[in-house]
Formats: C-alpha cells, sequence, structure tokens
C-alpha cells in the first residue's frame, strides 16, 4: 500500500514543519518499521528513539496523528486517517525532530521517593507479601510501568501546567506506599497531597489510561489516593 | 483530613445537592403556584411565596451552596493553571472568600427588601 | 492538507476526557456569570410591581428566550458531566468514562434539552 507519512521536523532552533514522505509498504508495517523505511531509503537525516522494537522499553513514544503512541505497537493499519502524521510528544523539550527530551517526566518521578525505602536494609531475610495483603490484591497491573511518558504527554492538566507530578510518578507513588517494607510514607503522602502538584490535580479527565501501553489504570491508583486522603488521611493498608 | 481532600470531597456533596434544588427551583418557579405559560407569574405569587420564612431558608441554603461550589471551582481553575505559585493560592483563596461573603450577603439583601 | 480532526487532536486535545474537563469548566464560568445576572434581577424586583411587570416584559423578548434555551443547555451539559465525574471518582466503572460521556452527559442530556428546550421555545413562538 501507498502512505503518506508527514513527519514534524525541527532542528532544535524553534521552528518546526511537516516534512512528506511516500510509502510503498505492506499494510502490517509498524510505525517504526516505517520511520526505518524512510530512514534508510529516502531521508537519512530524520531523528527518532527507539530500542526493544517490541514495547517493553518505553522509548519509541511520538504522537501519531494527535494520539501519543508507542511506534513500536502502532501498525500502520490500526491508522484509520488516510495520512499519518508523525510528532514528537507534547509536553516535553523538542531535541530534534521526534526526539524529545523526557527530562521533565523524571523530575517529576523522582519527587515521589520512588525508591523502596526499606524498614531493615541490612536484613538478610527474604521479604514475604502474603496473597490476601492489601499491596498483593492491589498492585497487579500497576507494576509494569515502562516510564514511557505517554500518559504525561497525554494528560490535559500537564498541558496547562508543568507542576502536576503526572499520573506515572503518582502511580509509582502508590505502589511504595502500599508497600509494607516502605517506610517513607508520611514523605510521599505530603507532596502527593499539595494543592499544586499532587493528586487533587487530577481532573479524571483518562487520557492516562487510554494511551498507557501497558493498560494500567493509572486515573484509578490517583482515585484511590484520593479517597483514602479524604478518609483515612492517606493510609491504604486496610 | 487535609484542606484539600476537604474541598474535593465538598465539591462533590454540594455539586450532588445542587441537582435536585435546581429542579426544585425551576419547578416551583415556573409551574407551583402559577405557571408560566399562562402568563400568571405574578409580583403577587412571588411576594406570598418570599414571604414564608421556610422558602427563605430554601432559597438562601440554595444561594449558599452555589456559590460554594462556583466560588471553589473557580480555585481549582486558577491552580490548573499552574502559573501561581502556594503564596498565590492562598492569596486567590482569601480573595475567592471575600467574594463569596459579599456575593452571599448582595443575595440575601435581596430578600430583605423584597 | 490536514484535516481538521488531527489538528485539534495534536494542537488541542488528544482524547475526550480533555474536551470534557474543558467543557465542565466553561460551563461552570458561565453558570457563575448567570447567577450574577440572577442575584441582580432579584435585586430589581424589590423596586416594586412596577418594576417587576417590566423586567418580565423584557424577559418576553426572543433573544431573552433563546439566552434561557442555552442557559438550559449548560446547565444540563453541567450538571450530567458532573454526575459523570462523581462515579468515575467514587470508583465506579472507571473502564466506562467514554461511554459514560457520551451516553451520560450527551445523548441523556440530549433528550433532557429537548424536554425542556421545546416548551419554552413553543411559549416563546405562540406568545402564551
Amino acid at each position: 500500500m501507498n502512505k503518506r507519512i508527514f513527519i514534524s521536523r525541527s532542528g532544535g532552533d524553534g521552528k518546526r514543519g511537516w516534512q512528506n514522505y511516500t510509502l510503498d509498504c505492506s499494510p502490517e508495517l509498524t510505525v517504526l518499521d516505517a520511520l526505518f523505511a524512510i530512514q534508510q531509503r529516502q531521508d537519512p537525516t530524520i531523528a527518532f528513539r527507539c530500542s526493544c522494537r517490541v514495547g517493553m522499553c518505553g522509548t519509541c513514544g511520538l504522537q501519531i496523528n494527535g494520539v501519543p503512541a508507542l511506534a513500536c505497537k502502532t501498525r500502520l493499519t490500526d491508522i484509520v486517517d488516510k495520512d499519518v502524521f508523525l510528532a514528537p510528544l507534547p509536553h516535553f523539550t523538542v531535541i530534534r525532530d521526534l526526539v524529545v527530551s523526557l527530562a521533565v517526566f523524571f523530575e517529576q518521578w523522582r519527587k515521589v521517593l520512588p525508591a523502596l525505602r526499606s524498614r531493615d536494609p541490612e536484613s538478610k531475610e527474604l521479604a514475604k507479601i502474603p496473597a490476601e495483603s492489601t499491596y498483593a490484591r492491589n498492585t497487579p497491573g500497576k507494576r509494569d510501568c515502562i516510564t514511557c511518558g505517554l500518559c504525561f504527554a497525554a494528560c490535559g492538566i500537564l498541558a496547562m501546567s508543568k507542576r502536576y507530578l503526572g499520573p506515572a510518578a503518582i502511580n509509582k507513588a502508590f505502589l511504595r506506599v502500599l508497600d509494607p517494607r516502605d517506610t517513607a510514607h508520611e514523605e510521599r503522602l505530603k507532596i502527593l497531597n499539595s494543592s499544586h502538584d499532587g493528586v487533587w490535580r487530577c481532573h479524571t479527565q483518562m487520557n492516562c489510561v487510554a494511551v498507557c501501553p501497558k493498560g494500567i489504570d493509572l486515573t484509578e491508583s490517583i482515585g484511590l489516593f484520593k479517597r483514602r486522603l479524604l478518609l483515612k488521611n492517606g493510609e491504604l493498608e486496610s | 483530613m487535609s484542606r484539600n481532600a476537604l474541598a474535593w470531597y465538598m465539591q462533590r456533596i454540594t455539586g450532588a445537592l445542587l441537582v435536585p434544588l435546581l429542579i426544585a427551583h425551576f419547578w416551583v418557579e415556573h409551574f407551583m403556584n402559577a405557571t408560566l405559560m399562562r402568563g400568571d407569574l405574578s409580583y403577587e405569587v412571588i411576594l406570598t411565596r418570599i414571604a414564608n420564612p421556610w422558602w427563605q431558608a430554601i432559597d438562601i441554603s440554595f444561594l449558599l451552596i452555589a456559590l460554594y461550589h462556583g466560588l471553589n471551582g473557580l480555585y481549582s481553575i486558577v491552580l490548573d493553571f499552574g502559573k501561581i505559585g502556594p503564596r498565590g493560592a492562598n492569596i486567590t483563596a482569601t480573595i475567592l472568600v471575600i467574594i463569596g461573603v459579599a456575593w452571599a450577603f448582595w443575595g440575601v439583601m435581596a430578600f430583605h427588601n423584597l | 492538507m490536514i484535516s481538521p480532526r488531527i489538528l485539534v487532536r495534536t494542537y488541542l486535545s488528544p482524547l475526550i476526557g480533555t474536551t470534557a474537563w474543558f467543557l465542565q469548566r466553561v460551563t461552570g464560568l458561565l453558570l457563575l456569570f448567570y447567577l450574577l445576572l440572577h442575584v441582580e434581577t432579584v435585586h430589581q424586583l424589590s423596586a416594586g410591581p412596577a418594576a417587576f411587570d417590566r423586567a418580565m416584559a423584557a424577559f418576553k423578548n426572543p433573544l431573552f428566550r433563546l439566552l434561557e434555551i442555552g442557559l438550559l443547555g449548560v446547565v444540563i451539559l453541567h450538571a450530567l458531566n458532573g454526575i459523570r465525574i462523581m462515579v468515575i471518582d467514587f470508583g465506579v466503572a472507571t473502564r466506562h468514562q467514554k461511554r459514560l460521556f457520551w451516553g451520560l452527559a450527551v445523548i441523556a442530556g440530549t433528550l433532557i434539552f429537548i424536554a425542556g428546550a421545546v416548551p419554552l421555545f413553543l411559549h416563546s413562538v405562540m406568545g402564551r
């Protein structure tokens, strides 16, 4: 099939423009395959990121016809529009063409103390987490975050304010606060409860859930925090 | 319970309360004693209703609940823009409270004069 | 060139959630403004029956009727979308949020709007 692909080009000097390419290819090709084909046969100067090519690393995030998605997981047949428009992820600084810097994402990520602060770091005992515990019951499906930044790019609140932590950071905090081995609950709850940056800036637009390539229900994690901060001062253990 | 959690919760409670209040208000004003359709809604009809302290209480509650919901919503909009820091947020909250009290006072005065 | 849908998605908002949020805020602000006008009108009425009758006559103006119908639409959208938000916030049916928007706020909203707007419109047209 013949597909017209428009790629947003920029040189980091602030100027951006669409450049179009026509690709004759089979429909099962992914957007990432198409980018490689264009780079190899038509224009070696286009810049884009990728790594694993199978949806595990989260590196190839970009905006496909206005929707943040992973290039390696989106087949050309999945795109209903006649033409394909590829743009860099919004809410991030564009380095060049489709390559963005995820710095702001990880800035917010670090604010929630994402590392486990273990109760006993010197312990030689294996941590046992019973299947009936709150952690075991509430976290399947929440641990798969690959920090691709798609949720950050899709969030309408982040479009207006860079102070909001973002769904991925809050979800990470959710995992840590529930974890019985962790001791940094108070610090995390403080930033999560902040009026500017924390969970209260989420207005359940649920774009994050719509774009997450791992199918994590991010709004559910954020919502659980809101309800618990309301009723039990943030204590998530039932 | 944190202030933010309370405000979030109250926004939903006031929102839920406003739905029946609004429906009741609309029905009372337009259909109860005299229908707007018949062109019967007259000054006397309203005056009679307003003289009753129960109706006054309901109407004033309606106003206060709507004011809380609206001004709290306005506060949320300001915060969503993200351009003001925590101090700016406190100033905004104070201004909105003052506006709310003034507005409520002004609204209650309308009853006094009727 | 670029289809309007893609333009909107790329530069304004990728998905329906942002539109719902945005509409909620716009309708909220409009309603706050309406509240201002409403309290002002009630104040005017305290000037006596003559003032009341004059105001009522002014409101029969077709422009006012149109605005009233618009107000009805704004109220319905804000209220039903608000209910949808509450349903999501309290943890029910988060998977169905998009369906909730289209079903609740748009379809149910349109039905209620028509139920309310038609009598209002007929009243202004028939003049009764």
